[in-house]
């Protein structure tokens, strides 16, 4: 499964929405994921890739797929590293 | 009041009251543990300006509301200083909705960070403080006593936090341990923004005799204070910090003018 994949899961599981509901351009809202849905969500995939999500950058994901290369970037970072 | 050469550890402290009491607790002489959640440029902000204080200062990053990452804070802080004087238990979270929207996952969100934490940051600092005495000093609010509103579950959340502040008082007293609160009305900071609607200050500063309200500042030279060996004889108190408000019923009706 690949990170996107990954976020997906964890993201439909936290909101209990149809993970097939999701796409890129999916704002919070749209997947009906409150303040507190976002941050369980966030935290979930901080553990499963061993990277930290800063609040500062979580505030501008504008949609799921900000927030999927956002994670991207950091796991690419963390593995060249 | 010195407290020098003391070891304190703040949980939440990257801003606002957190950080306010980590750098009075600091300016007393106290070396910090800066614990943080999500905002970790704050947390590394606020030990750069307790450094610039003359004390030490260590960013640890742990949610207060896993039982796991409470141990591992613990574990660290024991590994590398074997001791701890001071727990400030102020992290706290909450998820502001009307009664019947909150879920099990909000209720257990909230009282998980802002009640549990305290037993069990409390369990683990009392081992570290065996022999030596400590301080624990938790922050608590108004909405403990008083209905506000969307707040109902975090107003449940730090009544049980008053009340595991008096059990811990008791329990922890034979050996040298003071376990105290204090509650305030509504606090200047980024969470108040983030929680509330614009009006809820303009609100506040009129129904607060003092005629402002409470600052970050405010808080931190009580806890402060709790935290002196001039405080030893307070024991399970929850100190009001609210500039009269709760007392001045009249001001809060509106009907207090002359």
């Amino acid at each position: 499964m690949n990170i996107e994949e990954q976020i997906r899961d964890i993201l439909a599981r936290i909101t209990r929405v149809d993970k097939n509901i999701i796409t890129r351009e999916s704002t919070f809202k749209e997947i009906k994921a409150d303040s507190l849905d976002v941050v369980q969500a966030l935290v979930a995939v901080e553990e499963t890739f061993g990277i930290e999500i800063p609040d500062e950058e979580a505030q501008k994901f504008q949609n799921f797929g900000d927030f999927v290369s956002f994670v991207e970037n950091r796991v690419a970072q963390k593995e060249r590293v | 009041m010195s407290l020098e050469g003391k070891l304190a550890l703040v949980t939440g402290s990257g801003r606002g009251i957190g950080r306010a009491i980590a750098l009075k607790l600091a300016s007393q002489g106290a070396d910090i543990i800066v614990d943080y959640f999500r905002h970790r440029e704050s947390a590394e902000q606020t030990a750069k300006d307790i450094e610039a204080l003359g004390v030490k200062a260590e960013v640890i990053r742990a949610n207060v509301g896993d039982a796991a990452k409470i141990d591992e804070l613990f574990d660290m802080i024991g590994n590398k200083f074997g001791h701890l004087d001071i727990l400030i238990n102020n992290a706290a979270s909450g998820v502001g909705r009307p009664l019947a929207d909150i879920d099990v996952k909000a209720w257990e969100w909230t009282m998980n960070i802002n009640a549990r934490a305290l037993l069990l940051c409390a369990q683990r600092a009392a081992k570290l403080m065996e022999g030596r005495g400590g301080k624990v000093v938790s922050i608590s609010s108004l909405g403990s006593r008083f209905v506000l509103p969307n707040y109902t579950v975090v107003g449940v959340s730090k009544a049980a936090l008053e009340a595991l502040t008096r059990y811990l008082a008791i329990e922890l007293a034979p050996r040298g341990i003071c376990v105290n609160a204090v509650a305030a009305s509504a606090v200047e900071t980024e969470a108040l923004k983030f929680y509330f609607k614009e009006g809820l200050a303009k609100d506040t500063r009129q129904a607060t005799p003092a005629g402002r309200m409470v600052t970050p500042e405010d808080v931190a030279n009580v806890v402060a204070f709790l935290c002196s060996e001039e405080a030893f004889m307070i024991r399970g108190q929850i100190i009001v910090i609210d500039g009269g408000t709760s007392i001045g019923l009249l001001a809060l009706a509106g009907k207090g003018e002359q």
